[in-house]
């Protein structure tokens, strides 16, 4: 496959992404295993009149998705790619409580128009005056992934050089939280959110929500990393995922001993060990492997944030400490493997080289 | 140059039946599948006009050989396996799980029409045990792995959301795969089912009309919901030759496009539908002359009509080829809008007949074209554009051909 190149990276998160220098300064932590997202100034990308009948989750996909292409110094991109598993929460939860409170009577459409599920990719649209293809992924862990190779599928088809704004966002509400927390997806008792991953012998993990977007093109321009391989595994075994990853590797010509750097997805629920902990035991002692779940918070397009701290460490050549799990003798970050799970059972798999 | 992608299977359940048989039969007859409202519970029960598929869900469920009761699929769900199954009455599933496969799924509300029953329950403390195995079925993509899950095939697979375009794009993406050669063959399309949520959301816009809808004419008072789920086998035009396939059609073209105008209503002009259109005619090579049919978006809501209609007129000048809106027979099926009405684009090829326009009796007034209104017999349709466009300005068009 061809690499698919990050040109610019935006993410709105529990933690200082959107402004990336401060990331990690200081760090965000939760009390009650809720990570929700900080919200910057969104009038820069939305006028005044638009912005008092929107969600948060339009204005934070706006924001994010629009800062990222001026990250990228890309005015109007070729193609609109972006996901979401569940939409915008907010809109959903109003309209339905109207719907069930009011009796179906004199219902206000907003919420109905705002949770549909391509509503940020409209407004994307309509901001950058993008009329070009416009896609919209909505399938659980795999969101994300869908949407970049659905941009690699897009580029294999031509000879020109192309930029593609993609990504995804997820939305938490209390009542959402309170919701899952029935099917076991929170932990009962986490006193820090950055202590998540000291309970992984409970099922459960820390509720999160975000919106990450990517510029990404066929052509290097001002990238440092670039995506050189993606796969989606559907309720995987730890042998399959293994396979998967030596699979990957070969195709790179690369070995595990050659990982710089492993961003794990794993996410503190005992369910999901199983998977993650055969992929760091494999690794070799070059290997540092960065965790982010207990920064972001786990929900189906965490790996967002993910990718996000991957371009991050890419751009810094260095792990901070706070997202180290085990510290390996690599000293520069030259490939990187990037692995996630979500509770529903997705893995998602890809690997990264600096440029 | 990439290889042609071939339509050879077909798998649809929708307001006129379930299978080829029974859609061909109700078209030919123009017989609709629009009725007062008897499954849907509703307040407006006794205002609206519905495309129900009039089978239960214990009904349904028997049909996919599932137990009944609360078995913990949504009626979304039980859509697309049905759906599946009639696919796979055609199709033997030992090919979908020895080849490469892509299963390429599109839906817009995902199990809303179970949650809206039980979403009271779900936020009290002691929720309803029968009901906690509904919890996690709202998403889109819980219909996608059902799907995988009963039928256990281990395809690639993708949801996608564009609102009532959502189905036209899994063609897209589909076929790419296949002409790049990642698989050889895919399942592309989607389903939705009627829940008070769309229907009172759609309600809201003031977009619903409580008589049978009557697209493309003056006085349309907006669209009839309906539900539907529907599935197409696509595959390289030489791997359905060597396993001696049944081909329906070639999927000739396809373009997505956005209006980048307005979050809910098409660009007046029809703009983005004209950009659509001509690039798929583009992509398989056609002048708009060449086109034999046209089944059109055709909500008969005001914005929709008025767009698409000037837009068709804009591509195909002022004598277009005859062009339809089908949901007077179906409703409009959201997410399964798009491969309903690719499916019925390729009966019309195969069974050699014009789908008329039902309802149509006067002609807008900002147009100088008209819809079918006669249903046709022995019509030779060499090529047919079916066209699809949704919420947040999403536009696509889908171009068969006959093999």
């Amino acid at each position: 496959m061809q690499p698919l190149y990050i040109i610019s990276a935006c993410s709105i998160s529990a933690q200082h992404t959107y402004d990336a220098e401060a990331f990690l300064n200081p760090v965000i932590n939760s009390g009650n295993g809720q990570l929700y997202a900080i919200d910057p100034d969104y009038k820069k990308y939305i006028n005044p009149v638009a912005i008092r009948r929107m969600s948060r989750m339009l204005k934070r996909g706006i924001s994010a998705g629009m800062r990222c292409l001026d990250d990228a110094g890309i005015k109007t991109p070729d193609a609109i790619i972006v996901g979401t598993s569940r939409g915008s929460v907010t809109d959903m939860e109003i309209f339905l409580h109207e719907l069930i409170e009011l009796e179906e009577n004199a219902l206000n459409p907003s919420g109905f128009i705002q949770s549909t599920y391509n509503s940020v990719n409209g407004w994307l649209a309509m901001l950058s005056k993008c009329p070009s293809y416009n896609q919209t992924f909505v399938h659980r862990g795999f969101t994300l992934e869908l949407c970049l190779f659905d941009a690699m599928l897009a580029l294999a088809e031509t000879t020109e050089t192309k930029h593609y704004l993609t990504g995804a966002f997820d939305e938490l509400t209390p009542e959402y939280f309170y919701i899952r927390n029935k099917i076991d997806y929170y932990k009962k008792d986490l006193p820090d959110s950055l202590q998540l991953l000291a309970h992984s012998d409970t099922t459960g993990s820390v509720g999160g929500e975000g919106a990450h977007f990517f510029t990404v093109s066929n052509q290097k321009g001002n990238a440092l990393c670039a995506i050189h391989g993606l796969d989606m595994l559907h309720k995987p075994t730890a042998k399959s995922l293994q396979e998967a990853i030596n699979q990957m590797l070969l195709k790179n010509d690369l070995t595990t001993g050659d990982i710089d750097v492993l961003v794990c997805g794993m996410n503190g629920d005992s369910r999901t060990s199983f998977l993650t902990d055969p992929v760091v035991a494999s690794l070799s002692p070059n290997t540092t492997v960065a965790v982010f779940k207990h920064l972001s918070g786990e929900y189906d397009t965490a790996s967002g944030f993910g990718l996000w701290l991957a371009n991050y460490l890419f751009v810094k050549q260095t792990t901070p400490t706070e997202v180290v799990y085990k510290r390996g003798a690599a000293q520069k970050i030259q490939n990187l493997l990037f692995c996630n799970v979500t509770i529903s059972g997705n893995a998602t798999l890809m690997l990264l080289k600096g440029v | 140059m990439a290889e042609r992608v071939v339509v050879t299977g077909i798998g649809i359940i929708s307001a006129l039946g379930t299978g080829i048989n029974d859609h061909v039969t109700a078209l030919r007859k123009q017989r609709t599948g629009v009725h007062p409202i008897s499954l849907l519970r509703t307040i407006h029960s006794n205002e609206f006009v519905l495309g129900e598929i009039k089978m239960s869900n214990d009904e349904l469920s028997a049909y996919i050989g599932l137990p009944t009761g609360d078995n913990g699929y949504t009626r979304t769900a039980l859509l697309s396996l049905a759906a599946m199954k009639d696919l796979l009455g055609e199709t033997d599933i030992e090919l979908l799980r020895s080849e490469s496969l892509a299963f390429i799924n599109a839906n817009t509300v995902g199990g809303m029409s179970k949650m809206e029953d039980i979403y009271a329950d779900v936020l009290k403390p002691d929720t309803q045990q029968h009901n906690i195995k509904y919890i996690d079925t709202l998403d889109c993509a819980e219909s996608t792995e059902r799907v995988v899950e009963f039928y256990g095939i281990k395809p690639f697979m993708a949801t996608i959301s564009t609102a009532c375009s959502s189905s036209s794009n899994s063609f897209i993406m589909g076929a790419r795969m296949i002409r790049q050669g990642l698989v050889t063959r895919a399942i592309c399309g989607g389903g939705d089912a009627l829940s008070r949520f769309t229907l009172n959301g759609f309600y809201s816009l003031k977009n619903v009309d409580k008589q049978h809808c009557k697209p493309f004419d003056q006085n349309r008072g907006g669209l009839n919901l309906g539900e539907a789920a529907g599935y197409c086998l696509l595959e390289s035009e030489s791997s359905a030759i060597a396993r001696g396939a049944k081909i329906y059609g070639i999927l000739s073209g396809y373009s997505n496009t956005n209006d980048a105008y307005h979050p809910t209503a098409p660009s007046p002009t029809g703009e983005g539908a004209i950009r659509t259109m001509k690039e798929a005619l583009g992509m398989a090579g056609l002048r708009p002359d060449e086109i034999s049919y046209i089944n059109a978006h055709g909500t008969a809501t005001q914005n929709n009509d008025a767009a698409e209609g000037l837009a068709i007129q804009n591509v195909f000048g002022t004598t277009p080829p005859p062009f339809s809106s089908t949901k007077p027979f179906t409703g409009h099926t959201l997410a399964a809008a798009g491969v309903i009405e690719a499916i019925f684009s390729l009966l019309a090829i195969n069974e050699r007949i014009l789908i008329p326009n039902l309802n149509f009796e006067t002609k807008m007034e900002e147009l100088e074209i008209a819809p079918l209104k006669e249903y046709a017999e022995n019509v030779d349709l060499r090529h047919v554009l079916s066209n699809s466009f949704g919420f947040g300005g999403s536009n696509v068009s889908l171009i068969f051909s006959k093999a």
